[in-house]
């Protein structure tokens, strides 16, 4: 259990190839899932370190997914990266509000985001990733 | 305020008597009456001019009579003054007949004719005129006096033959008995005359009374008539006139097809038929105004709400077109950094001119949905504190390799000493951006300037060029949607033609506003103030 893991909860496809590709090349492990609902499923079942998240999905929003998280005592610490559909579109203001750890507007860079990534896993993973 | 109180009296008492009277009838019913109202005062005029016409003409007889009447009593004073005559005569006669008895003398009974000559005459003259009464007294009265002519005769006889005693005894006797006969009568004529001169006297006072009393009636009828006529001409004109008031006021505080009813027949009648179609027209007009302005609003509803929907269509549409944009400029970038292995030398710029596309169009996309949610009432500032040197710098580095492309000065101005700022900085940065970008697009050599400096409460940002300027007819239009200075510039320099407009719209929610100075080969500077703080401050 060395690789951090990182839940990305997207329902386009491209996109969710997007990260795949650049988080393979990393040591971070990926998880999918395409919408709100599932991607909770998910995080009750994997634990990941990190949860990128975008705002609108199926089922349910990113952002009622977000509060959810944090709502539940088990999940409340997990940082999650919102991103929104847009940088001025008021969703970053609504991301924060819903408890997000940090929000990245679409179109993002796929460098930015990996920065923005190691930023916010939690110490103990990037020790070990450092090991 | 007395004279006010009077005229609400009298208004009170002329209110009573066309609402309680049969005047208001009369009234009513000259106004109908089918005439001008020049021709219903002629007629009134000569009504009154009529009545006094007659009323003069009454006087005239009353007069009259009174002359009448008047000769009247002089003839029986005159009749009066004869009998006494006849009664004068007579006793003259008794004395002459006396004095001849006494003297002897012939001359004395020559007297006596004389005398009875003259009462003859008077008698005659009394026949003439005198009633049959009078002339069977008359005639008595004559029928003695020959008697006592004969008597006289004998009498004048008896002196010329010396038979004194003769003549005594017949005057004594025959004359003295005719004469008190002839007394008598004559008494009884003079009588008659008196008592007729009474009866008249008593007749010429009644009538008299009489005249006065008629002509006392006419005049009095004449002015109450004179009154009626004035009253009943005057109100059929003044009630039209004060409907007419009434109607106007009620039109003037925009009771638009009011109706006014007059029963009159004349000008004020066509008048009023006049004022119903106006009104009626004013209010056709008024109730056509209404609908067109009910059919405008409901339109506009319409458009707003097709607005809306067009506004909230390409939201969405901007949406949906980022999230392929996302995955074309992650896929390049990540080539771009190698991710997919070494690029190829000749991949190279294909791939640049991709990103740079790629990133252009998201640039379109993003001035579409600012334009939009902006139409659609959905922008909200997100207000905060904010360092205008901060902001200035933010749009110098941004836009400092296009400054280096173009190869043009880049310079900013900004006050040291400037106090913390409050507003939306993303919205200000990116409407400063948008001009500096404007001003490095369209200047081709010099410079172009970003200065700051704070004018009471406001901020006043200033972008300057030496560019190519803009013509004076399209100076107003530049803040327009979709609007470059000319269509070829358009492929000179890509753009939506969207940036001043959002930009616009983004300082005025400030409370702010834009403008610009610019002649054609000059270069232009636009200029935009912001409050300091904007409203919201906390």
């Amino acid at each position: 259990m060395s690789q951090p893991t990182v839940l990305y909860v997207e329902d386009n496809e491209y996109n969710r190839k997007i990260v795949r590709h650049l988080l393979s090349r990393t040591g971070y492990r990926l998880r999918e899932a395409a919408d709100g609902e599932a991607g909770l499923r998910m995080v009750a079942d994997e634990r990941p370190d990190l949860v990128l998240m975008d705002v609108q999905l199926p089922k349910m929003s990113g952002l009622d997914a977000t509060r959810a998280l944090r709502g539940d005592p088990s999940t409340a610490d997990i940082p999650i990266i919102v991103v929104t559909s847009f940088a001025l579109s008021g969703d970053d203001r609504r991301a924060m509000e819903a408890g997000a750890t940090a929000y990245l507007a679409k179109p993002y860079s796929p460098r930015e985001l990996l920065a923005l990534i190691q930023k916010h896993l939690p110490e103990t993973t990037r020790q070990e990733e450092s090991r | 305020m007395d004279d006010v109180a009077a005229r609400d009296n009298l208004s009170r008492g002329v209110e009573f008597l066309l609402t309680r009277t049969p005047l208001g009838v009369l009234v009513g019913w000259v106004a109908r009456v089918r005439a001008s109202v020049h021709t219903k005062l002629l007629v009134a005029f000569l009504v009154i001019s009529v009545l006094f016409i007659a009323m003069a003409g009454v006087s005239l007889r009353t007069i009259v009579r009174t002359a009448a009447q008047s000769l009247k009593m002089h003839e029986a004073h005159e009749r009066v003054e004869w009998s006494q005559e006849i009664d004068h005569a007579l006793a003259r006669q008794m004395h002459f007949t006396a004095l001849a008895l006494l003297v002897r003398d012939e001359a004395s009974v020559a007297r006596i004719l004389r005398e009875n000559n003259r009462f003859n005459s008077t008698l005659a003259r009394l026949e003439a005129v005198g009633t049959p009464e009078e002339r069977e007294l008359i005639q008595q009265i004559r029928a003695r006096q020959d008697d006592v002519m004969n008597a006289v005769a004998d009498i004048a006889n008896a002196i010329r033959d010396g038979r004194l005693d003769q003549a005594q005894a017949d005057l004594l006797g025959r004359q003295e008995r005719a004469y008190q006969e002839i007394e008598a009568l004559v008494g009884r004529l003079v009588q008659l005359k008196n008592t007729q001169m009474l009866a008249l006297k008593h007749s010429v006072e009644d009538s008299n009374f009489r005249s006065v009393v008629l002509t006392a009636c006419f005049a009095a009828l004449s002015i109450v008539l004179a009154l009626l006529c004035g009253f009943v001409i005057s109100w059929s004109c003044i009630l039209p006139l004060r409907r007419a008031q009434e109607f106007l006021g009620a039109v003037g505080a925009g009771d638009f097809g009011a109706t006014i009813t007059v029963p009159n027949r004349d000008e004020f009648g066509a008048q009023a038929a006049r004022m119903n179609q106006m009104s009626s027209e004013l209010g056709r007009l008024i109730e056509e105004q209404r609908r067109a302005a009910a059919e405008l609003r409901e339109l506009n509803a319409r458009l707003e709400q097709a607005s809306r929907a067009k506004s909230e269509f390409l939201a969405n549409m901007s949406h949906e077109l980022r999230t392929p944009m996302n995955a074309i400029l992650g896929f390049t970038e990540m080539m771009r950094d190698n991710l997919y292995g070494q690029v190829p030398p000749d991949l190279q710029e294909p791939l640049t001119d991709i990103q740079t596309n790629g990133r252009h169009l998201l640039g379109l996309i993003n001035d579409v949905l600012d334009l939009s949610k902006i139409e659609a009432g959905r922008m909200e500032l997100s207000l905060q504190e904010y360092l205008v040197p901060d902001l200035v710098d933010a749009v110098r580095v941004s836009l400092r390799s296009l400054a280096v492309e173009r190869g043009l000065d880049l310079v900013t101005q900004v006050p040291p000493d400037l106090p913390t700022a409050y507003g939306d900085a993303r919205r200000l940065t990116q409407c400063l951006m948008n001009l500096t970008g404007n001003a490095l697009k369209f200047t081709k050599e010099g410079r172009v300037e970003i200065a700051v400096e704070l004018d009471g409460d406001d901020l006043i940002y200033r972008v300057t060029d030496t560019g190519i300027g803009i013509a004076k007819e399209d100076l107003e239009r530049v803040f327009d949607e979709f609007r470059q200075v000319d269509s070829t510039t358009i492929r000179d320099f890509a753009g939506t033609g969207l940036g001043l407009s959002i930009t616009k719209k983004f300082i005025e929610m400030h409370g702010g506003r834009i403008w610009v100075d610019s002649e054609p080969g000059q270069g232009s500077t636009f200029h935009f103030a912001v409050p300091l703080r904007v409203e919201g401050t906390p």
